[in-house]
């Protein structure tokens, strides 16, 4: 079993928006199948160095539509197995070198459809990338990042072995990466970005250590992420972009501000990506539809609609087959 | 992967493909596969030469996010980068010879592969600015330098690194990757030289918001130069004193111009939190209350200023409920901003910003509106 992401096969322009916006959920299952039906083209080739995260994002989209089982479990589970490296860890693909990105990826999956038994004897190697300063590397090359700590964590955390690691250096770590404006960067020293903060403020909530967070400070910095047209951009001064619609919506789920935007507009502004007739979900309305922004734009409109059902005012008509995520 | 802002395709025109272009596409994946499988059996026998070398450059040129790859042209380096052996009668009679200061052919021969796979990075960067994997293996081969080649040839190569990271950052100001790269950069340099270059770097900033007001990118590394710029200079309460009023200053004339640019609010928040007595970051030190005061105030003053003739733009009522908030903290009974200013800027800020509307209620509550 693999993924392709890449190209959308044509679809609807903004002229064309139909009348009522809807979530198409049939038309992104089967927009989630066909993905691996594209060995003619080259972008499945030239994608494959990320097939694992691609299998990842297309079944948790199809579990938030409610269709888990749109993709066969067998074939899943034997895809994944086949990406364990000798060494440890998994890569993107069979063959690729085994990489924390594609690990973490691994594990979501296995979690998800409820296979983590082949795992046990792996975990350590996990454990084995975290650095003397607390941060973790991506692999045995050594470079270090903030989203590979953020990763870690994660794929410790659905292992239930967070012994083995030493929290206290990673949450020291990650107050070095705290700036003025309330958000994170990729390093000591580095910029604010919505992904860091994501990664950031989603390992100190693994953590337990969301005290830690400024959450005043850092709701106002992603609160002005939200643009006229209802997208979130992930700096100042930069375009809108469906992927923000997590990177953003989840910090501030996380932090308790998710009220401090216009949730219907970031709504609209997500289906309006959407390719009405094959489904997917693109970065922008009118461009081209990848598996990435599907996920990412499925796992918004399921934040937002939680949300509200949570709300008197319950304004969920759009999305009512969403499965929920747990915010925390 | 994410494919970003690429226009979509018509149904029809993509499905038409034509039985020419789908002949073509089947001949690049063919090819593809071939140079894969090629450079993947090499590497499962061990040959580790220049030329399975150059299969790995040719991969990388078609997709540098192959990262599977990169570690392979770094196994493929390390084993090149092992003397040679001694059988060549050249290489005997330099060594045979007096110590002289001309490098040895090992050490010359470790020397021209880092340089030119740095070379070969160059058009790849241009081309893929935001790709991870190509910045990473451009680290490594420096760190390469800095662990085999003699200290002042490292540090020449990793000088030459800040003109090739200026040169990215001229064509996107904004690049964090490339923002990211040039402080590692800089600081591995302070650290084989022992000289810092925090002043040279501060010029950088302001030129580089000088050409563009809106990059935050540049705001940023500003607020993170000046506390080590002042250490430096060993700056006094007079000093820290003039160079946080130069920044008001500096910030201040730029809102003028474009009092709508968040990037220059961010940084003037940046500035007056430095004023608050529990701050992390410091400018000014030794400050007084009054003095906390008195800068807020201007700053108050300052924006209404500019609210005289502009009255759709909701940063100023932002900050100017924001900075009252910090007033009050500071001396509740100070007389700049009354309870009539504080509601007409709130009815303001929310008729010009309802997409914010739930943040100004919390705000409301906090100020006991
Ligand atoms: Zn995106």
């Amino acid at each position: 079993m693999s993924l392709a992401s890449g190209p959308g096969r044509g679809g609807s322009f903004i002229e064309h928006l139909p009348p009522e916006l809807r979530l198409v959920i049939d038309k992104h299952v089967t927009y989630v199948q066909s993905l691996d039906t594209r060995k003619d083209e080259l972008e499945y080739w030239l994608t494959e160095h990320l097939r694992l995260s691609g299998l990842y994002w297309g079944l948790t989209a199809l579990h938030l539509l409610r269709r888990p089982d749109a993709l066969p479990r067998d074939g899943i589970l034997e895809y994944v197995i086949s990406c364990l490296s000798d060494s440890g860890g998994f890569g993107a693909a069979p063959n690729h070198d085994p990489h924390i990105l594609y690990t973490v990826s691994g594990v979501q999956i296995l979690a998800m459809i409820d296979g983590f038994e082949e795992l046990d004897r792996r975990v350590q190697d996990i454990a084995n990338l975290q650095t003397d300063s607390g941060t973790f590397t991506g692999d045995e090359w050594g470079e270090t990042d903030t989203r590979f700590l953020y990763g870690a964590l994660n794929a410790l955390s659905l292992l239930g072995r967070m012994d083995l690691v030493d929290v206290d250096k990673a949450v020291k770590h990650i107050q070095l990466c705290a700036n003025f404006d309330g958000g994170y960067g990729t390093s000591p020293g580095a910029e604010s970005h919505a992904g860091q903060i994501f990664t950031c403020v989603s390992a100190l909530a693994i953590a337990g250590r969301l005290d830690l967070v400024d959450r005043d400070k850092l709701g106002e910095w992603l609160s002005e992420r939200q643009l006229p047209n209802g997208g979130l951009n992930g700096r100042p001064e930069k375009q809108e972009d469906v992927c923000y619609s997590w990177w953003v919506l989840s910090s501030l789920a996380t932090i308790g501000r998710l009220h401090w935007i216009d949730r219907d507009k970031l709504r609209d502004f997500i289906l309006q990506c959407q390719d009405f007739e094959l489904g997917g979900i693109a970065d922008r309305p009118g461009d081209m539809v990848d598996v990435f922004h599907t996920v990412f734009g499925i796992a918004g409109l399921s934040l937002l609609a939680y949300s509200r059902s949570h709300e008197s005012n319950a304004l969920t008509h759009d999305m009512p087959t969403l499965a929920e995520v747990d915010p925390q | 992967m994410a494919s970003h802002g690429v226009p979509r395709v018509r149904g029809v025109e993509n499905s038409a493909k034509s039985e020419h272009a789908k002949q073509k596409e089947q001949e690049k994946i063919a090819k593809y596969k071939t140079l894969n499988d090629t450079v993947k059996t090499r590497i499962a026998d061990k040959q580790y030469t220049l030329d399975t070398f150059h299969h790995t450059s040719e991969l990388l040129t078609e997709n540098p996010e192959y990262y599977t790859i990169w570690n392979h042209r770094r196994t493929i380096l390390l084993h090149l980068f092992q003397p040679i052996p001694h059988d060549d009668p050249s290489t005997e009679s330099t060594s045979d010879s007096a110590p002289s200061p001309v490098p040895s052919p090992s050490v010359q021969h470790i020397h021209d592969l880092i340089t030119t796979d740095l070379r070969f990075l160059i058009p790849l960067l241009q081309k893929f600015p935001k790709c991870y994997w190509i910045w990473n293996h451009r680290l490594w081969l420096l760190s390469q330098a800095s662990l085999l080649l003699s200290t002042p040839t490292s540090i020449d190569i990793w000088r030459e690194e800040l003109g090739l990271v200026s040169k990215m950052l001229a064509r996107d100001a904004r690049n964090f990757h490339a923002w990211d790269y040039r402080r590692f950069v800089v600081s591995r340099h302070e650290q084989q030289t022992g000289k810092s270059l925090t002043e040279e770097e501060f010029a950088y900033t302001t030129k580089k918001v000088m050409g563009n007001l809106s990059n935050f990118s540049a705001w940023h590394y500003r607020s993170k130069l000046i506390p080590r710029l002042l250490d430096e200079r060993e700056a006094g309460k007079e000093d820290r004193k003039r160079m946080l009023d130069a920044e008001f200053d500096f910030v201040n004339e730029a809102l003028n111009t474009d009092p709508y640019d968040q990037s220059l609010w961010f940084y003037h928040q940046f500035l007056v939190s430095t004023l608050q007595p529990d701050a992390s970051e410091k400018i000014a030190t030794e400050l007084s209350n009054r003095d906390r005061v008195a800068r807020l105030e201007a700053e108050i003053e300052a924006i209404r200023e500019i609210e005289d003739d502009t009255k759709d733009c909701k940063w100023l009522y932002q900050s100017l409920l924001k900075y009252s908030a910090i007033l009050l903290d500071v001396e509740a009974a100070q007389k700049a901003v009354t309870n009539e200013d504080l509601s007409v800027w709130m009815l303001q800020l929310e008729t010009l910003d309802p997409l914010r509307a739930g943040r100004w209620t919390d705000l409301k509550k906090r100020l006991n509106m």
